[in-house]
């Protein structure tokens, strides 16, 4: 039978196989995303619209919901201008939800506001968070392999992600999309509250890039 | 303060709507590739976009965010409009995202199909209202209703001559389906797509990107290491954001840019990865059934048939021996089955291991080891006809196998099973070894264990349940008739070898492997007469058969060093000779295609274009749905039919594959396989199915 030269494919195989090993361990991913669903949720501390420092790990306890907004996206406008979001924030928040929104716009680019301005954003909106958080820097949204404005988080009681993705089914801009979509927080916060795994733990967000700097 | 705050936050959002322009980013508009409509016919019109410059639109799959660009129909009664087909994106980077997408402009095509009945002399108006976004730095949503007013025609319609050419361009660039099967590898970290695309020049391709069709199963913004290689194209991504084993194929476009004389070419195809490591949890115990099950069948099929005749003179001349010596005499046998299969199974997975593009039934594609395997029937069948026999004269088939009878010889005989049986793939036995090659060497060795201890299964029982003995007959002076009668059908497997050989390496080679087999005969005969001659003789008798045995071993490798004639891959009359170029140009026709996928040595394939892709009937459903048949010959380890078999799960002969024709509007379908046992009815009604 023809037999190869066993130990000289082996050594080719073996340099191609460290080679590519190495292209491998080249390949960074651009994120260096740490948030995954079932596993702890990665740790962060951040400065709120009132001037304070704000942590995840302040919330032990508690469900934690992370929104990352752009107050000028239209797809996050969508949810704002028929009071979707805030409604979801209010329901949340009324049982004992934290909802944390995180703006990881860079400064100069479209969604970058003062705490002012912020707060100010807050109130003519009618919004429900529990705090405003600025990440100038990206580097939280980055962990959080957050895409999208906007791009949705829930966390549960022992700090593990339950949740990542969109906010509903709908990925348009168009708020006649909004009544009929079945919305992924809602139910992710049931499912949560109840104990119960999320039926859909993952899902595509949608929207506008997250302006990075 | 607050005030002045209010007033700036107010003021802002105004001058910025004021600094942007009112006229949308895209204009659209609707082309058409003909000037009229004729009733019943269907044609392809095209969503044309002006982008901006520095703006981009959307692919199906827009990446890491962004919207695809669709339309809302309102369309005269009948009409009814498909879905677009995307020409390839290009990759369009924001920070640490990536989006993929158009810019400049961009012709989408879609077909419109009219109604059976037309007014003569009216004229229909298409109406939409197209949407997308359009993105910058920032993205803005925007819509303009879209229309085309065409003229009922009479007849053919005459071609609108700018329409038609943007049309046609647009739809050459849309990806055709790729020629090359694909399959994927998930770890935690990546997923590794392997694109089995063999004979790739390496120095001519410039670039490779992999755009999936559908968000999740790879990191869109990760860098894609490509390596092309002699087995084709792997790309290493890193893992998008679906959790999990991915169960579901990922579709794509494979895109490779390609080094011509006159600059690069952009090549797109789509494509279909199917994943490799389809384990589920029952995964295991199930292919542990499915390798017992085909074991046994293998029993039955016609490559084993030869060895049968072995064992049934085992069975026979052991039926008078003590139940605990024909015990021995069982286990003996299955220990040589189980040996042998691990032997081939463990060069196997190690073959495989070091990057040869090899299957089951590899063993059989080597000349050398053909020419071996005929001269070590030959011999056997010599013993059977009573030309020579080691050890004892009534040792009968147990000595000739072996210098010693008893458990060695039933050892040797299942180990002779067991090599002579694995070019044949038996039902069952093709998922459960396609299964076990993707599993780890452990996992894959105890599969082909379960698949030698169905082998063995029935021999075994007889041996050990001494109450079926009776229906044995009991040794008499008829065993060295039988003897004679089973000699017949090990003849018959050498002339099938020397046939295979003929397949492999030409008229030139089946003369040093029958000049080979003469010597055998020569040396056979000289052993016999040497061992009742005196000792000088005996000597010399001895060594003129070691010369000859020698003589006819070294005649085996220049049988193997020949290379085969080009009239090696005749096909049949009717049958086109398999290329992947080929398969991919009658795909990109839209025509049925079926593949044939056989090899000179692989009986079951014989039996089944004999019996099933023949007939005439047969002949006739192919004629009457257009079919093109391919034949893929595997006879000689062709690495790119090898390819082929694992990008359907399988590692050996015979594979059927039946592909429908492209309906309209879709890029891709998906190829129907046929069970490895043909009937002529199974084959009509996949055809009639089509």
């Amino acid at each position: 039978m023809d037999q190869p030269n066993v130990s000289r494919r082996t050594f080719l195989a073996a340099t191609g196989l460290a080679a590519l090993g190495g292209g491998l361990v080249s390949t960074r991913p651009a994120w260096a995303a740490s948030a995954k669903v079932g596993a702890a949720a990665p740790a962060f501390s951040l400065t709120a619209s009132t001037g304070k420092s704000v942590g995840l790990a302040d919330y032990r306890g508690k469900i934690v919901v992370l929104e990352w907004t752009n107050h000028d996206c239209p797809y996050v406008r969508k949810h704002y201008e028929t009071s979707n979001m805030q409604a979801l924030q209010k329901e949340a928040t009324g049982q004992a939800v934290i909802w944390l929104t995180v703006i990881s716009s860079a400064p100069g680019t479209q969604g970058h506001v003062s705490a002012a301005e912020a707060d100010e954003l807050t109130k003519t909106r009618g919004a429900a968070p529990t705090a405003v958080l600025f990440d100038p820097t990206g580097v939280v949204g980055k962990m959080y392999g957050a895409t999208n404005t906007p791009h949705m988080y829930v966390i549960d009681k022992a700090g593990a992600l339950q949740y990542a993705g969109a906010i509903d089914d709908k990925p348009t801009s168009r708020k006649s999309d909004v009544p009929g979509a079945q919305n992924y927080v809602r139910a992710a916060l049931q499912s949560v509250a109840a104990g119960e795994p999320v039926k859909t733990p993952v899902t595509r967000a949608y929207g506008c890039t997250v302006k990075y700097a | 303060m607050s005030a002045f705050l209010l007033a700036l936050i107010l003021v802002v959002p105004l001058l910025a709507a004021a600094a942007v322009p009112d006229e949308p980013r895209v204009r659209v508009d609707l082309v058409s590739e003909v000037r009229g409509v004729a009733p019943g016919q269907t044609f392809w019109i095209g969503l044309r976009q002006h982008i901006a410059p520095g703006w981009h639109t959307y692919w199906i799959n827009p990446g890491d965010s962004g919207e695809p660009p669709r339309i809302e129909w309102t369309l005269p009664a009948g009409f009814t409009a498909g879905e677009f087909s995307w020409p390839p994106p290009e990759r369009i980077r924001t920070g640490p995202a990536m989006s993929y997408g158009y810019s400049h402009e961009i012709v989408l095509p879609l077909p419109v199909t009219a109604p059976a009945r037309l007014e003569p002399g009216s004229s229909v108006t298409l109406r939409g209202l197209a949407s997308w976004l359009v993105c910058e730095k920032e993205c803005i949503p925007e819509e303009a209703p879209v229309s085309l007013t065409l003229p009922v025609a009479v007849g053919t319609p005459a071609p609108d001559p700018e329409g038609a050419s943007l049309i046609a361009a647009a739809r050459r660039a849309v990806p055709s389906p790729s020629p090359w099967g694909a399959s994927f590898e998930t770890t935690d970290e990546t997923v590794t797509l392997t694109v089995a695309a063999p004979g790739l020049a390496r120095d001519r391709i410039a670039e490779v990107w992999f755009y999936p069709a559908r968000w999740g199963a790879i990191e869109h913004a990760a860098p894609q290491e490509a390596r092309v290689d002699a087995r084709g194209i792997t790309l290493a991504v890193a893992r998008g954001q679906l959790p999990g084993a991915l169960a579901e194929p990922i579709d794509g476009v494979l895109v490779m840019t390609e080094r011509l004389d006159e600059g690069a070419a952009r090549q797109a195809f789509a494509l279909r990865a199917l994943p490799r490591r389809a384990a589920a949890p029952g995964a295991l115990p199930a292919a542990l059934l499915l390798a017992l099950a085909g074991g046994l069948i293998l029993n039955l099929m016609p490559c084993v048939l030869p060895v049968l005749s072995v064992k049934a003179l085992s069975l026979v001349r052991h039926g008078g021996e003590s139940p605990a010596a024909m015990r021995r005499h069982g286990i003996a046998y299955t220990v040589g089955v189980l040996v042998s299969f691990a032997a081939v199974a463990g060069a196997l997975i190690a073959l495989r291991a070091t990057g040869e593009q090899i299957g089951w039934g590899f063993q059989l594609q080597s000349p050398a080891f053909v020419t071996a395997l005929a001269y070590l029937l030959f011999a056997m069948a010599l013993s059977l006809s009573g030309v020579f026999a080691i050890g004892s004269r009534l040792g009968g088939i147990g000595g000739s196998l072996a210098a010693r009878p008893g458990s060695a010889g039933s050892f040797f005989t299942g180990a002779l099973a067991a090599v002579a049986a694995t070019p044949c793939t038996a039902p069952f036995m093709g998922v459960a070894v396609g299964f076990a090659l993707t599993q780890p060497w452990t996992t894959g060795l105890l599969i082909f264990e379960m698949l030698g201890l169905g082998l063995a299964a029935p021999y075994l029982a007889l041996t050990l349940v001494p109450a079926w003995r009776r229906f044995l007959p009991r040794p008499g002076p008829w065993m060295a008739r039988l003897e004679r009668i089973l000699a017949i059908p090990l003849y018959a497997s050498v002339a099938w070898l020397v046939w295979v050989l003929s397949q492999q390496v030409g008229p030139a080679g089946v003369i040093a492997a029958l000049a080979g087999l003469a010597l055998i005969a020569l040396a056979a005969w000289l052993y016999e007469r040497s061992r009742s001659a005196a000792v000088a003789r005996r000597r010399i008798g001895f060594a003129a058969v070691v010369a000859l045995t020698l003589a006819a071993i070294v005649l085996s490798p220049v049988a193997g060093s020949l290379t085969a004639p080009a009239e090696g891959r005749r096909a049949g009359a009717n049958d086109e000779v398999w290329s992947a170029r080929r398969l991919a140009e009658l795909r990109r026709q839209g025509r049925p295609v079926f593949v044939n996928v056989t090899a000179a040595w692989c009986i079951t394939c014989l039996v089944n274009e004999r019996v099933a892709l023949s007939s005439g009937a047969v002949a006739e459903a192919f004629a009457r749905k257009g079919v093109v048949v391919l034949k893929a010959d595997w006879t000689r380890r062709d690495p790119a039919i090898t390819a082929v078999l694992g990008s359907f799960g399988r590692s050996g002969v015979p594979l059927y594959v039946l592909y429908p024709p492209a309906a309209s509007g879709r890029s891709a379908t998906e190829p129907f396989v046929l069970p490895q046992i043909l009937s002529e009815g199974a084959v009509i009604e996949a055809l009639d199915k089509l």
